[in-house]
């Protein structure tokens, strides 16, 4: 036997392959319903184990990412019907992170009898047979993983955005910027300024730090301004220099309420200048997120540039048009896509260096007791990486488009944020980067929270 | 004894020859809106203007490389082979600084003891390098003793011409390509000086000092390096991107079957890159692994090698996503020493 | 296609001793006949050793070359890899790779008086020069030995050093820690650098052996030069991370230096040459 074969899973022989099932129970209803279904001898399919948890709270989406990652065919999640939890509200909270993962699954194509998830009490043993049967049946249906996704033929091909669209003319702040943290850092009301200063290459700005009032004359503001200065807020910034003033376009402001929201900084420990914005360019024309960016005025802001902005209404569809093209082709398509997108990961994580909301110190991908990700930059560690990815910021991302920016390879990350901000959006009607004082979605839930996908 | 140079028609005509010699062939091609090497099977798929946004290293030192596999007994373990190198390869249209590229990387990994599942690769490619006439805003080879046109690592160069294009045969790999090519290159020589110099004059100018590699280390010490690194996020971009850089980590992967050891890349510029098992970290901030990235390239190695770890190339420039710009760091840091 | 650079030797646990809680020590034989009779290596050399399924660990090989048939390694528990060698038993299978790296050199330590100081897990690496030179007793001059802990449950080769400090050829002392002291213990209470300057061994024609954590040898090393001991005196090793062994994978490096190559030995005098990285 081959390496490739101990661990890639090889296309089986569809004559004897069995579907491989894996169960993520909670231990108070659906495995006590499982085990009914055993002691009173109703028949179900033998492909399934089980994996007993607390709580169907405590099935997090990398048990079911890894269980794939192991080469199950299938998976199916299951706990107590709302009203019913043990703890409570576990099953609520579940209920939201499934409808997410759920939905982010069958964005990238994956065939929805692959994730199956169900409430079975107690008391319902026929349920659970019955369920276990039809996932099984499902499963039969749609075959074995594909050791490669694929097979769906040409791919389709789409110009990357919506017809490039040129940059406006930017709007000139700098005498005022440079004013502004000029008396800034001389009342010292700051002890550094972070601004963006010109960059090494023609066309580009940078980062800029400035802690003198002497060398305010280093801002500069143009279309070029492209980077999420707020990420640097939890980057040692504030350790390493004390209070911070910030410039935020209303993108960046956005995070900067997510790191509140998150209790990552401290009011206190950052004053924001906001700098009116119509748009900045990203590989030579208006960033994607500018299509459809509502407000060139950032919010929460301390003191805020003064500027004639050119009424621009909204009416670009930015990626929302791109993903309505995504979720036009067949699952096979998608899957083939997203592989496609997939493999030229090169597990740089600059991505995730970048991400204003990315601030864990050790990042789940780093983690080698359990080592929940794959390190090696093939299909199944990179599917897993893009995926734990996405599912981190599902209801964080505030659209900032700088982990798509600096990919160099071109993966379409922005695609999978904006989908899964939609989810967020249409089922718990929560826009990220808003209001500071509202708790993040998936740390709480409704009562009437949807759960069609749910048996 | 046949001649070192030739001429054919254009890039594109060699690189039909040797696809038509039956050769495997990985060039640039077009791939999501940036270039990458991949695979060819028609000359028309290759993408002969420009600069890859990965380079070429990938074909010799992969992403993730086996380097054995293992299974399981009862009792006992079974050791199974490494990785199957990749078929024969020709590696078409690799830049000068590219190909400069794979010849450090040969000297890192060739060192002895030598690294045999990069040399095992490395025997199956034929660099066919493309002298560039087009440099881009961020390309500095120049600064490093290079040039648009320089022979460092190829087999083959050719070079663009405006009567066509040079080809020079620089190793025995390159004239057992040339072998196999026939009647589209015919025997000839040119000069590709004035190419040189006109590809040089559209560089933006970039020089390093002299005396870097000594300001560098005496610079090791100071308290700027915090300053310089500031902007760094750490994310290692740099290093992916980069011709040189070849630092990597070891890790297993496994089931209750078996599994393999798999070599992956890695990157300095990582915080968990040095880290102790007990905790503690030698280069405990991103000040220290910067300063490590450009001492690597600037000082230590060219104290050993005689030549700069780098062949600006740029990329680490271009794709920085914070703007840094590891030639005038290094320059700045090496002249606060003097 | 053969890739040996990274694969290891299939070795038998043959032995499986626990120092401390968190300390054990292994006993490997070869499993193939051949290597184990070609086998070599030097006091001081290092080598990976693997748990398949889990990855590979750099430890120093703790036998001395003087003990023949087998190599041992002691090792604490720290994370995923030293966790997996912790399950495996007598007659198990596990890898290894090496050795790599330079060694003690013994040849100059020939004739001189030999001071071997090591702390906690540090004592491993000594432990093998140690033997080495115990097993060559005439050659050197006075021999004396520190074993210190950070108490008395965490001093490893107990045994041995009872050993030790039973032969009259030899002045040996173990130590832990003050407050570190438990019922029945018979060795010194204090820090190494401290116990250090009572034994107060003479700095004339005597080299020293100095492994332990990077704190301890701060100390030892100040204590060391206020007793006379010049910098090329002093023995040590450094332990930067490592993936390769053989000066590839770019982790272990302290300016120009690869300490799998250049190292893992090093003089006082060499490493404070170097940028003070490590
Ligand atoms: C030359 C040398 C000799 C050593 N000798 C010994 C010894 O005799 N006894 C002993 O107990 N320890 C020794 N160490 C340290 C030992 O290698 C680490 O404690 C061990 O690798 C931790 O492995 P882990 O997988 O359990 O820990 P984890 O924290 O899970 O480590 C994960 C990865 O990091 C690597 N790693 C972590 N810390 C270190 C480190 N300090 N050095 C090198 N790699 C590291 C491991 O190899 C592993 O791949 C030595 C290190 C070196 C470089
Ligand atoms: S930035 Fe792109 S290539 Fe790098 S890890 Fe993220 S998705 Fe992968
Ligand atoms: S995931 Fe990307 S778009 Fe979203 S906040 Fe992070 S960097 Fe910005
Ligand atoms: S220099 Fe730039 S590319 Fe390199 S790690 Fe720092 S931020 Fe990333
Ligand atoms: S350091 Fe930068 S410029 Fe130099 S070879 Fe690497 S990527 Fe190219
Ligand atoms: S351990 Fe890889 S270079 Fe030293």
């Amino acid at each position: 036997m081959s390496t490739e074969t101990l661990l890639t899973p090889s296309a089986p022989d569809t004559a004897t392959w069995k579907p491989r099932l894996v169960a993520f129970v909670c231990n108070w209803c659906t495995y006590t319903g499982a085990d009914l279904a055993g002691t009173s001898r109703t028949e179900y399919p033998a492909n399934v184990r089980i994996v007993r948890l607390p709580c169907s709270g405590r099935i997090d989406p990398h048990f079911i990412i890894r269980a794939f990652e192991q080469g199950a065919d299938g998976v199916l999640v299951s706990g107590c019907h709302p009203g019913d939890c043990h703890y409570t509200a576990g099953n609520y909270h579940a209920r939201r992170k499934f409808m997410v993962l759920h939905a982010l699954a069958e964005f990238l194509g994956i065939e929805p009898e692959r994730l199956q998830f169900s409430w079975v009490s107690a008391a319902e043993g026929r349920k659970w047979a019955d369920v276990v049967s039809d996932v099984v049946a499902g499963l039969l249906r749609v075959g074995p993983v594909q050791p490669t996704w694929g097979g769906a033929g040409e791919l389709p091909v789409r110009s990357l955005s919506e017809p490039p669209r040129p940059v406006p003319e930017p709007l000139d702040v700098v005498g005022e910027l440079r004013a502004t943290a000029q008396r800034w850092l001389s009342d010292c009301r700051v002890d550094v300024f972070v601004g963006y200063g010109q960059g090494s290459l023609p066309g580009r700005l940078r980062p800029a730090f400035i802690t003198s009032p002497d060398e305010v004359d280093q801002l500069v503001w143009n279309e070029h301004a492209v980077n999420n200065l707020a990420t640097y807020l939890t980057r040692g910034l504030v350790k390493r220099h004390g209070r911070v003033g910030l410039l935020v376009k209303s993108c960046d402001a956005r995070a900067v309420v997510g790191l509140l929201q998150e209790r990552q900084i401290e009011r206190e420990q950052v004053t924001l200048l906001g700098v009116p914005c119509i748009g900045v360019e990203v590989d030579g024309a208006l960033a994607p997120k500018c299509h459809t960016c509502d407000s060139a005025w950032p919010a929460l802001v301390d003191e805020v540039l003064s500027a004639e902005v050119p009424l621009t209404p909204v009416d670009g569809e930015g990626l929302a048009a791109e993903i309505a093209w995504v979720e036009k082709m067949s699952p096979a398509q998608r899957r083939a896509w997203w592989q496609a997108q997939f493999d030229r990961c090169l597990r740089c994580y600059a991505c995730r260096a970048v991400c204003p909301l990315c601030y864990c110190s050790q990042c789940i991908a780093d983690q080698s007791r359990p080592q929940w990700v794959s390190k090696s930059s093939d299909g199944r560690g990179n599917l897993a990486w893009n995926l734990v990815r996405a599912f981190h910021l599902a209801g964080r991302c505030v659209g900032c488009g700088e982990c798509t920016r600096v990919c160099p390879s071109n993966i379409r990350l922005d695609l999978l944020n904006a989908k899964l901000a939609q989810v967020v959006r249409d089922e718990f009607g929560y826009v990220a980067g808003g209001d500071p004082d509202l708790p993040p979605p998936l740390t709480t839930y409704l009562l009437e929270d949807h759960e069609e996908f749910i048996r | 004894m046949s001649p070192t140079t030739y001429l054919a028609d254009s890039a594109q005509a060699v690189l039909t020859a040797i696809l038509a010699a039956g050769q495997r062939v990985v060039a640039p091609v077009e791939q999501a809106g940036l270039l990458a090497f991949a695979h060819v099977e028609q000359a028309e798929q290759a993408q002969l203007i420009g600069q890859t946004r990965a380079s070429a290293k990938e074909l010799a030192f992969p992403r993730t490389q086996r380097l054995f596999g293992y299974r399981f007994g009862n009792p006992g373990v079974e050791l199974l082979p490494g990785e199957e190198p990749p078929a024969p390869t020709v590696l078409f249209g690799v830049r000068p600084c590219d190909a400069a590229g794979l010849a450090i990387l040969d000297g890192v990994f060739g060192a002895e003891p030598a690294d045999a599942p990069y040399l095992a690769r490395r025997a199956r490619i034929t660099v066919v390098g493309l002298s560039c006439d087009q440099p881009q805003a961020h390309c500095a080879c120049t600064a490093v003793g290079l040039s648009p046109t320089a022979t460092d690592g190829s087999d083959l160069l050719l070079t663009p011409l405006a009567e066509g294009v040079l080809v020079e045969v620089l190793t025995a790999r390159g004239a057992a390509l040339v072998d196999l090519l026939g009647e589209a290159l015919r025997p000839g020589a040119a000069d590709k000086a004035e190419v040189t110099a006109r590809a040089e004059a559209a560089m933006a100018p970039r020089a390093l000092p002299a005396g870097l590699a000594d300001g560098l280390a005496a610079a090791f010490g100071e308290a700027a390096w915090a300053d310089a690194a500031a902007r760094c996020l750490g994310c290692g971009t740099c290093a992916f991107v980069c011709p040189t850089c070849h630092c990597f980590d070891v890790v297993d992967e496994s089931n209750l079957r078996g599994g393999q050891r798999l070599r992956v890349w890695d990157a300095c510029q990582f915080g968990l890159f040095t880290l102790h098992a007990s905790g503690h970290n030698p280069r405990a901030d991103q000040a220290a692994r910067y300063r490590q990235r450009a001492l690597h390239k600037f000082s230590y190695y060219p104290r050993a090698h005689g030549r700069p770890m780098c062949v600006g190339c740029g990329r680490c420039v271009n794709a920085c996503p914070a703007g840094m710009d590891i030639f005038e760091v290094a320059a700045t840091a090496a002249a606060g020493q003097g | 296609m053969r890739t040996e650079t990274y694969e290891p030797h299939l070795m038998t646990v043959a032995q499986v001793r626990d120092e401390t809680a968190d300390v054990r020590t292994l006993r490997l034989t070869f499993t193939d006949p051949a290597l184990a009779d070609s086998f070599a290596y030097r006091a001081g050399q290092f080598a990976f050793y693997s748990a398949f399924g889990e990855g590979e660990s750099v430890f120093c090989i703790a036998s001395s070359p003087t003990e023949t048939g087998y190599v041992e390694c002691s090792f604490k528990l720290t994370g995923k890899v030293t966790s997996a060698l912790r399950r495996l038993s007598e007659g198990d299978v596990m890898g290894f790779r090496g050795p790599y790296g330079n060694s003690f050199p013994i040849d100059e330590m020939v004739g001189h008086n030999l001071v071997f100081i090591g702390g906690g897990i540090g004592m491993a690496p000594v432990r093998s020069i140690l033997v080495n030179c115990l097993d060559r007793r005439s050659e050197f001059g006075d021999i004396t030995i520190l074993n210190g802990a950070r108490s008395a449950a965490d001093l490893v080769y107990r045994d041995q050093t009872d050993a030790w400090t039973a032969r009259s050829d030899v002045r040996c002392v173990k130590t832990v820690d003050p407050g570190g002291d438990s019922e029945g213990w018979d060795g010194e209470v204090g820090l190494i650098p401290h116990v250090l300057e009572r034994l107060a061994p003479t700095p004339h024609n005597t080299k020293v052996v100095l492994c332990g954590p990077p704190i301890m040898i701060k100390f030892s090393l100040i204590s060391l030069e206020k007793m006379g001991f010049s910098g090329e005196q002093v023995i040590t090793t450094l332990e930067n991370r490592m993936k390769c062994g053989v000066g590839k994978c770019g982790r272990c490096n302290i300016g120009g230096a690869y300490v799998c190559c250049d190292g893992p030995v090093f003089t006082a005098a060499q490493i404070a040459a170097l940028p003070q990285e490590f």
